[in-house]
């Protein structure tokens, strides 16, 4: 499976869930996917997708969903631990694992050696914890996720190590990205 | 009231209602008030850099943040501050132990000590030292400043703040 499928997969269950998306090539694909005022497209500060999720997560009750990749958990993995011991019912965490740095060209990242995330998530308390390979498989798993509030969670992807076919920047700059997530929360909010 | 509840009860009212730290033995009171209030949202973190995202989401869910740390958590999360905070113009309330100034007994904190102004300014982070107790009521400017204006700022308080009423000593 390729990320763009994945990222497809995880849209085609989404509603009206606030979505954060990773730094590079993922931001990309999901703007060309469903551009949408409540996507949040990371810009910079690589590893940090999970831990804005968290954030958004314990100060309001809708749900959030977090499309990270593997490189950048692996850079952050301590917001595992946080999330573990905060438990936000309303937090989803998806890692795509391409087992690469694909967005920098393809450098091989630790889970390509066997370093396994749907443990450590497991072991840092995020119990509701999968790993899924196969299409059918992923979107089974993807629906369960969205629909068990009883934790979070936290499903790990794994796709192919390839170059995107489809690619644009996200044309939008980061101002204009805040105020219009940020009006779109503050209309559910309030 | 010490030291640790006056700045407190001023960083309260001034707004604040989602906090994150990273422990420092100066900030040791104010965690221990945190700890219990529930008023507001709290969790430690790992990292100083994971805070930074945390509190970047807060914002963006119509929280006011601040984060509690001792100035080397500042070197730990310098990129976040400018690539993620900065750049989408995000405020966030940096509260800092300032170590390695006048009176540190611990020689590895001096190089970073000396560093912190400097690197606060060519971030681009607006910041005020607060030297003693009674200049508390100074907070208040520069946090309004940064909502006002969508800029995260940095409060200073070097050694001689904490040293003047005994805490963390």
């Amino acid at each position: 499976m390729k990320r763009y499928q994945a990222i497809q997969l995880i849209m085609d269950e989404v509603t009206d869930e606030i979505v954060i998306c990773n730094i590079g090539h993922p931001s990309q694909e999901l703007y060309l996917i469903k551009d949408r005022p409540r996507n949040f497209y990371m810009l910079g500060s690589m590893g940090l997708a999970s831990s804005i999720g968290l954030g958004i997560a314990l100060s309001q009750p809708g749900k959030v969903v977090v499309i990270d990749g593997e490189g950048s958990v692996l850079m952050n993995m301590g917001t595992l631990a946080t999330i573990g011991i905060n438990q936000p019912k309303n937090l989803n965490l998806f890692i795509i694992d391409n087992e690469s740095y694909g967005s920098t060209g393809f450098q091989p990242t630790f889970t390509s050696q066997g370093i396994d995330l749907e443990k450590i998530a497991a072991s840092c308390q995020i119990r509701n914890s999968k790993l899924c390979r196969e299409m059918d498989d992923c979107r089974r798993t993807i629906r369960a996720s969205l629909e068990d509030n009883s934790g979070p969670s936290c499903v790990i992807i794994k796709t192919d190590k390839r170059m995107p076919d489809h690619l644009s920047p996200v044309p939008y700059d980061s101002i204009y990205i805040k105020k219009r997530f940020m009006e779109s929360l503050s209309a559910s909010i309030k | 009231m010490n030291v640790s509840e006056r700045l407190y009860s001023k960083l309260k009212s001034s707004g604040l209602d989602f906090f994150v730290s990273v422990p420092c033995k100066f900030l040791d009171g104010i965690i221990s008030i945190l700890e219990k209030d529930k008023e507001v949202i709290y969790t430690p973190v790992t990292r100083e850099e994971e805070g930074v995202g945390i509190l970047a989401g807060a914002f963006l869910a119509g929280k006011r943040p601040a984060l509690l740390m001792q100035n080397s958590g500042l070197g730990n999360s310098i990129n976040a501050i400018c690539s993620l905070l900065n750049y989408y113009e995000i405020p966030v309330v940096l509260v800092i132990s300032h170590r390695g100034t006048s009176g540190e007994k611990i020689e590895a904190q001096l190089p970073m000590g000396k560093a912190t102004i400097k690197l606060l300014e060519a971030s681009g982070i607006p910041c005020r030292e607060i030297k003693k107790s009674s200049e508390i009521q100074l907070v208040d400017e520069l946090i309004d400043q940064g909502f006002s204006q969508n800029r995260t700022v940095a409060l200073l308080f070097p050694q001689s703040f904490w040293e003047e009423s005994g805490e963390g000593l």
